[in-house]
């Protein structure tokens, strides 16, 4: 908005901000490189993959495409990448859902114990998640869900991703308090408030939210390689790491296609998502 | 990116519902699919083993048409078979086991089997009608052996072995190596390497305990005796570490800025990378070399002890045990049989695992082997009768002192400590780990 | 009883942060109405952390006291672990430094590059959504095996930087591979994927009203002035969770190590972090009693720091629910 004013005042061309597209292209042009890299070596004959430093393949292999498509231990890809899909969004929906329920209570409602349990839900995610692996695997194996999506997708229902309730908070904590106490006044309790006013104006949080849950899902290897057994439930990012192993031969060639077709879905997720961000509160009705 | 009209205002929202909703019945099936699935399994009557392993997808479409046979042959038994990486495996294995969820049957490395075995995770297969032993080699069979009892079988065999590149020695001007060459036969090659190169002969060989085992052997000692105490002492490590870092400053084999990076992976070794004229490593890993260095590749022993003591052996590249808390010890043994001894398993099965140690079934297959394969059985037999016995499977706590090892010898190679310090830190480390 | 540090002052600071609190003066009923509302909309939190959180970190805490090998029961040692920790485990305090040194890097690097690349967005003007999937396409690729080889690719004797670097004379040998450099090539991995904090700083640009900015321009504020008075107190709760968050992660800071090096925090243990090391003792050596005792001292030192961070916010932070 500042922008949007200056161009407003200025005459002439805005140099201040054709430097300023010249300056972030610059600094593009170096923090791409390495995806460019990554990407053009998915196209390289074997023996360059390794060793070759150069940007382009000598000639350009589609073989990598073809292994990788064949997918992994008879596993197509689209059943991976379906796999993951269901892992991500359902990790989605429980997070936008459980996170912003918990925040608006630390944000906006008096209860007792408030300050003690917002450490506490601090607290949770500063112990190491190593630390917790073998007892929550114990946990979700008395539950029988070993072996199936849940373990990935139940935690996000319950609001165990401390980080997205703590964004969450500091968002809602933004909006100003006059906004809730019209509603209260008007006879609005705390649910109404809350799904009327406060979700309402957490749109950049709850996107934020949503974009992350599901990219940080859908890479999340260590959680998927621990609860899911059957080749058939594997994930894109399972299937991934099985190119690479130091006790055999590896793939490299297909690994870096695999993770070229495994970017994809959350390239257009972000793409998609990310033009949501841009509606925050200046533009979607606090003006009233 | 329009951020401004006002029109924009409603549409996204709609789009956020309609594809929320979309998610979420997507999810929603497929939760219940996933679950359904895992439901059904144990259904019907009929039996279910687990049986994971680790490799890459040669083996994963190998074993599975094997499982597949398996299947055939007892209608009543339907096997999941899953896999990872190595070191994923590694950590999936011992989650699962400490969630008391092992796999019936599962792949085992050298290394795992003494923790698992004296944790009770293991059924002892030794007295089970179902399995057969008499055609492994008794030398190779007691590596699955702990204490006596017989936990585990090899299901291949490898060697360690130096990989090189024939048609540069023989362009330099340096002799291959010769079956019975000793340390320092190959310490005074690697010089010559390195002054008709420029480049570094081999792989410096300290990185590893693999190596050293196999150095000290020559010399008559070994890593852990039979009984699991150390078989080695301060000095002979020092001296290990001061002989192939005294050949790495003189650059005859490669510097620590190179070693540091090796993972067992061709890729990251100095030889894969060509940066030396020779490598160090397992037979059963050396086609990640055929791919980067080409048909001129091949295969000579580790250098014997100073009086022609051989110190390499043949090692199980991996083993299969039964977990003792299977539900169905007697079907999940007739895996294990038959991943072991059937004629047909093996012809499916190859050498995905290293040559099989059945000796019936590597004879049948030996013929059929081209290429890389046939010479790696052609390598593992003209060492046949030449190599002393395996040594026991070492003692729990080494898997941990793999890694310290590395680490340790990196604090050498970057001269930031003398072999001295840093071998009798690792002796340290080693008495911590071995009381436990 | 290290989670009280942190519990007194956040207990306390909202409430400091109120003088005059409007809700005081609401009925009891009222009040009492908005109790029990708080109550259900924490249950599925507070039954995911009784389950899945809390209840696990009781047991690791329980079997920071024990040799615990994942496969036979716990034994209890007492403080052994923790003895064993501070006193005969040099690798130990080599794990901590690093990651101390890591945390004063990367965490004040990659905030500095998120919020500039936020407010160079937030003022660019066409080409804005371009612009933002462009610099969070790093952060989409988290810390894969294939980053991993770029990464080393990049950074390797004779790699692409060296390369670089010996045409203008430079010769390293390699950055990846030195003792000296390796955590820097580590942090820069993080550096490049400051995505994540770049979205929450736009979002948070997003929720300061324009009019704000009308009224300062009114009463004359230039830019860099409208910046101090507008733009960056209204930031500032966004920029807290941002410090603190990253603060958090950093310390623990695992999978970009865990790839680059292989998992052993080589060359010579220079980016050997900690919880590289814990995952090391864990589930390598299947020390977990020992690497459970490693979580919660680093759960202490995160508490502590985190609760500095909170008392720090009061004077600093400025949140618009004042009432």
């Amino acid at each position: 908005m500042v922008a949007v004013r200056g161009s407003i005042t200025g005459r002439g061309p805005d140099w201040g901000r054709i430097g300023l597209h010249v300056g972030c292209l610059a600094v593009l042009l170096v923090m791409l490189y390495p995806l460019a890299w990554l990407a053009a070596t998915s196209f390289k004959p074997a023996d360059e993959v390794i060793s070759s430093l150069r940007l382009l393949p000598s000639r350009i292999e589609l073989g990598n495409y073809a292994t990788a498509l064949e997918g992994v231990g008879g596993v197509s890809v689209l059943r991976l990448i379906g796999n993951s899909l269901i892992i991500s969004v359902g990790a989605v929906l429980g997070n936008v859902l459980s996170c912003s329920l918990a925040a608006y209570a630390f944000a906006r409602l008096r209860f007792t114990l408030r300050g003690p349990l917002f450490a506490l839900m601090l607290a949770t995610i500063m112990l190491p998640q190593h630390a917790v692996l073998i007892p929550q695997y114990i946990v979700f194996n008395q539950l029988g869900m070993v072996n199936t999506f849940w373990p990935l997708v139940l935690p996000k229902f319950l609001a165990t991703d401390a980080f997205f309730v703590f964004l969450t908070v500091q968002f809602m904590r933004g909006i100003p308090k006059e906004l809730d106490e019209a509603a209260t006044l008007d006879g609005c309790g705390p649910f109404r408030t809350f799904f009327r006013i406060i979700l309402p104006l957490s749109r950049p949080a709850l996107i934020t939210t949503a974009i992350f849950t599901f990219i940080w899902t859908w890479n999340d290897f260590f959680l998927q390689l621990i609860y899911l057994f059957e080749p058939e439930k594997f994930t894109i990012t399972l299937a991934l790491r099985s190119f690479v192993d130091t006790s055999s031969q590896s793939a490299y060639g297909p690994m870096f296609a695999m993770s070229v077709i495994a970017l994809l879905p959350i390239v257009l997720f972000f793409m998609a998502f990310q033009r949501f961000l841009v509606q925050g509160m200046a533009s979607s009705g606090v003006k009233g | 990116m329009p951020d401004k009209s006002p029109k924009q205002r409603t549409l996204p929202r709609t789009g956020i519902k309609a594809s929320a909703l979309t998610f979420a019945v997507l999810t929603l099936c497929g939760l219940l699919a996933g679950c359904g699935a895992g439901t059904n399994g144990s259904a019907g009557g009929e039996v279910e083993l687990q049986f994971s392993w680790w490799g890459n997808a040669d083996r994963a479409a190998a074993t599975n048409e094997a499982v597949d046979l398996f299947e055939q042959r007892h209608p009543n038994i339907e096997v999941q078979t899953s896999f990872s990486s190595y070191n994923s495996y590694i950590q999936k294995l011992a989650t699962q086991a400490a969630g008391g969820n092992a796999p019936d049957v599962m792949q085992l490395d050298y290394r795992q089997i003494s923790q698992y075995a004296s944790s009770g995770l293991l059924l002892p297969l030794g007295d089970r009608p179902e399995v057969g032993t008499g055609k492994v080699g008794s030398g190779m069979l007691r590596t699955g052996q702990v204490r006596g009892t017989q936990y585990a079988i090899p299901m291949g065999r490898t060697s360690q072995v130096l990989v090189y590149d024939s048609a540069e020695w023989q362009r330099v001007g340096v002799s291959e190596p010769r079956l019975d060459w000793t340390w320092r036969d190959w310490s005074a090659a690697m010089r010559e390497l390195n002054e008709n190169t420029g480049q570094a002969g081999s792989t410096d060989p300290g990185w590893s305990e693999d190596w050293f085992e196999v150095w000290l052997r020559g010399r008559g000692k070994s890593l852990y005796t039979d009984s699991g105490e150390l078989g080695f002492d301060k000095s002979d490590l020092a001296k290990f570490w001061s002989f192939t870092n005294g050949l790495s400053q003189r650059g005859a084999v490669s510097p620590a800025r190179q070693t540091t990076q090796i993972d067992g992976s061709a890729a990251n070794m100095p030889f894969g990378r060509g940066n030396a004229a020779s490598g160090i490593t397992w037979d059963s890993a050396v086609g990640g070399f055929q791919a980067l260095i080409g048909d001129s590749l091949r295969l000579a022993p580790l250098p014997s002890g100073p009086d022609g003591t051989p110190g390499q052996y043949f090692k199980p590249s991996m083993l299969v045990g039964v977990s003792a808390n299977s539900a169905h010890p007697e079907e999940a043994s007739q895996l294990v049989d038959f991943l072991i001894n059937d004629p047909e398993a093996g012809d499916v099965l190859g050498v995905s695992r290293g040559m099989p140690v059945n000796q019936d079934i590597r004879e049948d297959i030996t013929p059929s082997l081209s290429g890389l394969d046939e010479r790696i059985a052609d390598f593992q037999q003209r060492l046949e009768g030449k190599l002393l016995d395996p040594p026991s499977a070492p003692p729990s706590g080494d898997l941990a002192l793999q890694t310290t090892f590395q680490r340790d010898y990196d604090h050498v190679g970057f001269e930031l400590r003398t072999p001295r310090r840093m071998a009798e830190q690792f002796l340290t480390s080693v008495r911590s780990e071995l009381q436990q | 009883m290290n989670v009280e540090a942190p519990d007194q002052r956040l207990s306390e600071k909202p409430r400091a942060e109120k003088p005059a609190e409007p809700a005081e003066a609401e009925g009891t009923r009222r009040k009492r109405k908005r109790e029990g509302a708080a109550w259900v909309f924490l249950s599925p939190w507070l039954l995911g952390a009784a389950v899945l959180t809390l209840t696990p970190m009781l047991v690791s805490l329980y079997l920071s006291f024990t040799e615990y090998d994942l496969f036979t029961a716990p034994e209890w040692v007492g403080l052994d672990n923790y003895v064993h920790m501070f006193t005969e485990d040099p690798r130990y305090w080599r794990s901590a430094v690093n990651t101390l040194v890591y945390v004063l890097v990367a965490v004040p690097l990659q905030l500095a590059a998120a919020l500039a690349a936020a407010l160079a967005l937030n003022s660019i003007g066409r080409g804005k959504g371009f612009y933002r999937s462009a610099f969070y396409a790093p952060s989409l690729l988290g810390a894969s095996m294939s980053i991993a080889l770029v990464w080393r690719a990049l950074f390797n004797d004779g790699g692409t930087v060296d390369d670089l670097l010996s045409s203008f004379g430079v010769n390293m040998g390699g950055w990846v591979n030195q003792p000296g450099w390796a955590l820097l090539v580590v942090a820069l991995l993080t550096i490049w994927q400051f995505g994540a904090p770049m979205v929450i700083f736009l979002a948070g640009l997003q929720q300061i009203p324009g009019e704000l900015y009308e009224a300062a321009e009114v009463d004359g504020a230039g830019r860099l002035r409208r910046f101090r008075s507008v733009t960056l107190p209204m930031l500032s709760p966004v920029l807290f969770f941002n410090l603190v968050l990253q603060t958090i992660q950093a310390f623990q800071v695992f999978t970009p190590a865990f790839t680059v090096s292989g998992g052993r925090g080589g060359p010579a243990d220079s980016t050997l972090f900690y919880t590289l090391y814990l995952y090391d003792r864990g589930f390598t050596a299947s020390h977990m009693g020992y690497a459970s005792a490693m979580a919660w001292v680093l759960l202490v030192v995160i508490g502590i720091v985190t609760a500095l961070l909170f008392r720090s916010s009061r004077s600093w932070v400025f949140y618009n629910d004042k009432g």
